[in-house]
């Protein structure tokens, strides 16, 4: 991955940072938020090669760290979504089979993003962070999975097209 | 989708960990460095947070509006009864608000609402990406707000103020699990730690393991050492169930906010404190009463005096501080 790729990517997860961060959690949704951010980043990691993965994984863990709504250590998401993208890279072939289906992507992106939520609090436990009651986090993992398959489908195709017109595919092998 | 870089991209993922976990390190032993990365984001995304929320607002209203769509009929009922229990009640508190008057006089409750507050508007919430419970607010260190200060909105307790900029400021609200206040109860001045828990509802544990807590009663902030982060005496919320569960040490119970988090558009963060503190005040310091004894007047008696009476002169009118 070349580091224009990397810079490219980092500015494109930047703008859905900050979307994310200003508008989408403005919206109150019923049962609890939708991470549009997350769903993003998984979806930029199941399109790079398996280098490309990692580095996107850690960039864009990095730049969510960045949230000033954050109370969680500085390097946790990076930590966190680095790990996600190697098993996804690692495990390619087989979500390829999955994703090639639009309810499939869907429904992989919606598991990925509450799969990483899912870390996120047990490694906030493991630090010894504040993490709620069992109930309300399995509500707001739950929430999430909801609202990432439903809405998935609709910004996906948009995204694809924003992706292919900004970094292409130059570096897909 | 192609994949590629076995040795590589593990020898990488392994770099990226540490580093990670190094960053983590760093974090949690307070660098400075970490935490102004935040604050400059914060800085960053407060100008396009105010302008977001100043197109999109009526959005995040239509949503919440639908979502309580289904309660509403029941809320017009409930309402309309308490308004005809309100309006028999006002007439009955017409006799009570002369006393009241009477009683103001006496017992100085001024203490209560004497601190000065900064308002500001909400321009947005926590992320969906942390489960951390936060507002923004367009009012930074230029409006005179500094870290570790009150926030009200006009039932109660809101939050505690996290970080300032110099135009925004993010505050946590009381219903992140992280967020722990000294309570006091009303009614029997038992103390204990509120404790939020991620929803609406919040724990109540009491220090007096044979404290007095029912359900009803009313919490209020205890304060805290120079009111910082929290000043006494503002209403925190109501107790909805008691927890008499026996393998406890201490009571606990089940708080409802007087505040509605979830849907706050302005916030007044307590820029300086009571000068006296609210929890003193609330026992009336001893006023002297004064007490009037009056001697009737003497009957003049047509007659002499019995002998073996006392005369009956005419003694002053005594006063006696109680």
């Amino acid at each position: 991955m070349s580091p224009i790729r990397i810079a490219l990517n980092a500015g494109l997860l930047l703008v859905v940072f900050v979307i994310q961060e200003t508008l989408v959690s403005r919206v109150h949704l019923p049962i609890t938020g939708f991470s549009f951010y997350l769903a993003v980043l998984l979806l930029m990691v199941l399109l790079e090669n398996r280098t490309g993965a990692v580095i996107l994984g850690f960039v864009g863990g990095m730049i969510l760290d960045l949230s000033p709504a954050s109370e969680s250590p500085f390097g946790q998401w990076a930590l966190i979504l680095t790990a996600i993208a190697y098993l996804i890279a690692v495990n390619a072939e087989s979500i390829d089979q999955i994703v090639s289906r639009p309810v499939g992507l869907g429904l992989f992106v919606a598991l990925g993003t509450s799969l990483s939520l899912l870390a996120y609090l047990l490694v906030d436990g493991l630090l010894g962070q504040a993490t709620g009651t069992f109930g309300r986090d399995c509500l707001v993992i739950g929430g999430n999975f909801f609202w990432t398959m439903l809405l998935a489908p609709f910004f996906m195709p948009a995204l694809l097209v924003i992706r292919d017109a900004t970094i292409g595919s130059r570096e897909r092998i | 989708m192609a994949r590629g870089g076995g040795n590589r991209s593990r020898l990488l993922l392994v770099i990226l960990l540490v580093t990670s976990l190094f960053l983590i390190t760093l974090d949690l032993r307070g660098s400075g460095v970490i935490k102004g990365s935040r604050s400059v984001t914060q800085t960053f995304l407060a100008p396009i947070q105010k302008g977001v929320a100043d197109v999109f607002a009526p959005v995040g209203r239509f949503f919440s509006d639908v979502k309580n769509f289904p309660n509403a009929k029941n809320e017009i009922a409930a309402l309309q009864s308490e308004n005809a229990r309100l309006k028999s009640q006002t007439l009955v508190n017409k006799d009570i608000q002369g006393q009241l008057k009477q009683l103001k006089g006496v017992l100085d409750l001024s203490g209560r609402g004497g601190y000065k507050v900064v308002s500001a508007r909400v321009i947005g919430h926590g992320s969906a990406t942390t489960f951390t419970q936060t507002i923004t607010i367009d009012a930074g260190s230029s409006d005179g707000i500094t870290v570790d200060k009150t926030v009200v909105s006009e039932h109660g307790l809101v939050g505690v103020v996290k970080s300032v900029q110099s135009h925004s400021s993010i505050i946590l609200l009381m219903s992140d699990p992280s967020f722990k206040v000294g309570v006091r109860i009303a009614r029997s001045q038992s103390i204990g730690v509120l404790s939020g828990t991620g929803g609406s509802n919040f724990t109540l544990q009491l220090l007096d393991p044979a404290g007095d807590i029912q359900k009803g009663d009313v919490l209020f902030t205890n304060g805290s050492d120079s009111n910082r982060p929290f000043i006494p005496g503002v209403p925190v919320g109501q107790v909805s169930a008691v927890d008499h569960t026996t393998a406890t040490l201490t009571q606990t119970a089940t708080v409802k906010s007087y505040s509605d988090l979830g849907n706050i558009g302005v916030v007044s963060i307590v820029i300086t404190a009571p000068t006296t503190a609210p929890r003193t005040m609330i026992v009336p310091t001893p006023q002297p009463t004064v007490i009037v004894y009056v001697t009737p007047t003497p009957t003049p008696f047509s007659s002499g005096t019995p002998s073996g009476s006392p005369s009956p002169t005419p003694s002053p009118s005594k006063k006696a501080t109680k």
